[in-house]
């Protein structure tokens, strides 16, 4: 749900910004969901549609969401950009292991090193 | 909020799931305006049918080869049917508008209602199969040498394309109007109105009623048959699907589930 107070200092575009950042980002909204779109939410919450425009750009420059021309604005993965950047690490983490040949366990006991946790028997 | 609104809007309230919700004058304006909106489309549908039949049975009196004169009215008839119904809807939304213009606080969905979410598929798909059931008919009865079937044919032709058509304009209007909603509440109220008004949209009265009003001839034939058995099988149909189909709170709950 997003709410809109008009009598709030803070102003519309930035209410409406900030909690659709943090519904991304807590996966009320999940990845993939089709956001509605600026004149709808517009005339949904009774702002301007450059009001709406303006937190939809934010988002999309912060990564939140993307915009596929007429299909509509959507929530991306980018809420989850840490852990997507952990995922691609791995991979190529993995791929240098499976090229200098080295023992996959003797690879998990870096990486724990690496974090600094003790290494399992 | 005069006693009889508060107490309507208490009455709708409860029906739907919604007992905590307090009625609010907004509430009690949205729900006024859809009753009254409901009651003027019974209205302009009876006229309708009634006008439509009179075209067709005066046209019967005054010539003995049917002309197709009455044609054109009838076209003229279904258009000021849809403009009726168009504008009723647009009363509806105007109010709506007025209504949430003076809200200090707006609430929204963050995701937008597809056709599926608010109409459900049992309801649609019911709505298509009674449509084509009847078109299928109408057209059959085209090839039959009786004059009156003929034009009674086109007559019902004409009413359910432009109905059709009407339903389509209207549904799109219904899932484009703006939400109305200061809080959770009424903006769970909000999309129970819009389940409620899909629903009774596509009642299939208009569908029902042309073939059993039209499609008679010189004497009775298969067509008057098969529209009866139309007629029973729809209202089976569409009796099993109001009592097995979720019931309109709990639908517009799971439209607001966010996916």
């Amino acid at each position: 749900m997003i709410v809109i107070d008009a009598a709030s200092p803070t102003p519309p575009y930035e209410q409406l910004r900030a909690q659709l950042a943090r519904q991304i980002q807590d996966r009320s909204l999940a990845v993939g969901t089709r956001l509605p779109t600026v004149r709808r939410l517009a005339a949904d919450l009774g702002l301007a549609v450059n009001t709406v425009g303006r937190a939809y750009r934010e988002l999309e420059e912060a990564g939140l969401i993307e915009t596929r021309g007429r299909a509509g604005s959507f929530v991306t993965a980018a809420g989850d950009q840490a852990l997507e950047q952990a995922h691609r690490a791995a991979r190529d983490y993995a791929t240098i292991i499976a090229r200098s040949g080295i023992d996959p366990a003797e690879a998990i006991r870096i990486v724990q090193a690496a974090l600094g946790q003790p290494a399992t028997p | 909020m005069r006693q009889t609104e508060h107490s309507e809007t208490r009455q709708w309230l409860d029906q739907h799931g919604l007992t905590d919700t307090e009625p609010t004058p907004l509430l009690a304006t949205r729900l006024a305006v859809r009753r009254r909106a409901r009651l003027a489309g019974d209205v302009l549908l009876a006229a309708f049918l009634i006008g439509a039949a009179l075209t067709h049975t005066l046209s019967r009196l005054t010539d003995a080869a049917y002309s197709w004169l009455p044609l054109p009215l009838l076209t003229a008839l279904v258009v000021g049917l849809l403009v009726a119904q168009w504008l009723l809807r647009q009363w509806v939304r105007r109010v709506d508008r007025r209504a949430g213009a003076q809200l200090p606080r707006r609430v929204a969905h963050p995701v937008e209602f597809g056709w599926s979410a608010v109409l459900g598929r049992p309801y649609a798909t019911f709505t298509v199969a009674a449509y084509t059931g009847a078109l299928a008919l109408a057209v059959s009865v085209l090839p039959v040498s009786d004059p009156v079937l003929r034009a009674g044919a086109a007559v019902v032709l004409i009413g359910l394309v432009g109905a059709g058509a009407g339903i389509v304009m209207q549904l799109r209007q219904m899932l484009t109007s703006p939400a109305v909603a200061e809080d959770e509440a009424s903006l769970t109220a909000g999309v129970i109105m819009r389940v409620e008004d899909a629903r009774a949209l596509v009642t299939p009265s208009l569908v029902w009623s042309l073939p059993a009003i039209f499609l008679y001839g010189e004497s009775l034939g298969w067509w008057n048959a098969v529209a009866i058995g139309l007629v029973l099988a729809g209202v089976v149909a569409f009796g099993l699907i109001q009592t097995r189909a979720t019931a309109v709170g709990a639908t517009a709950r799971q439209a607001m589930i966010v996916r």
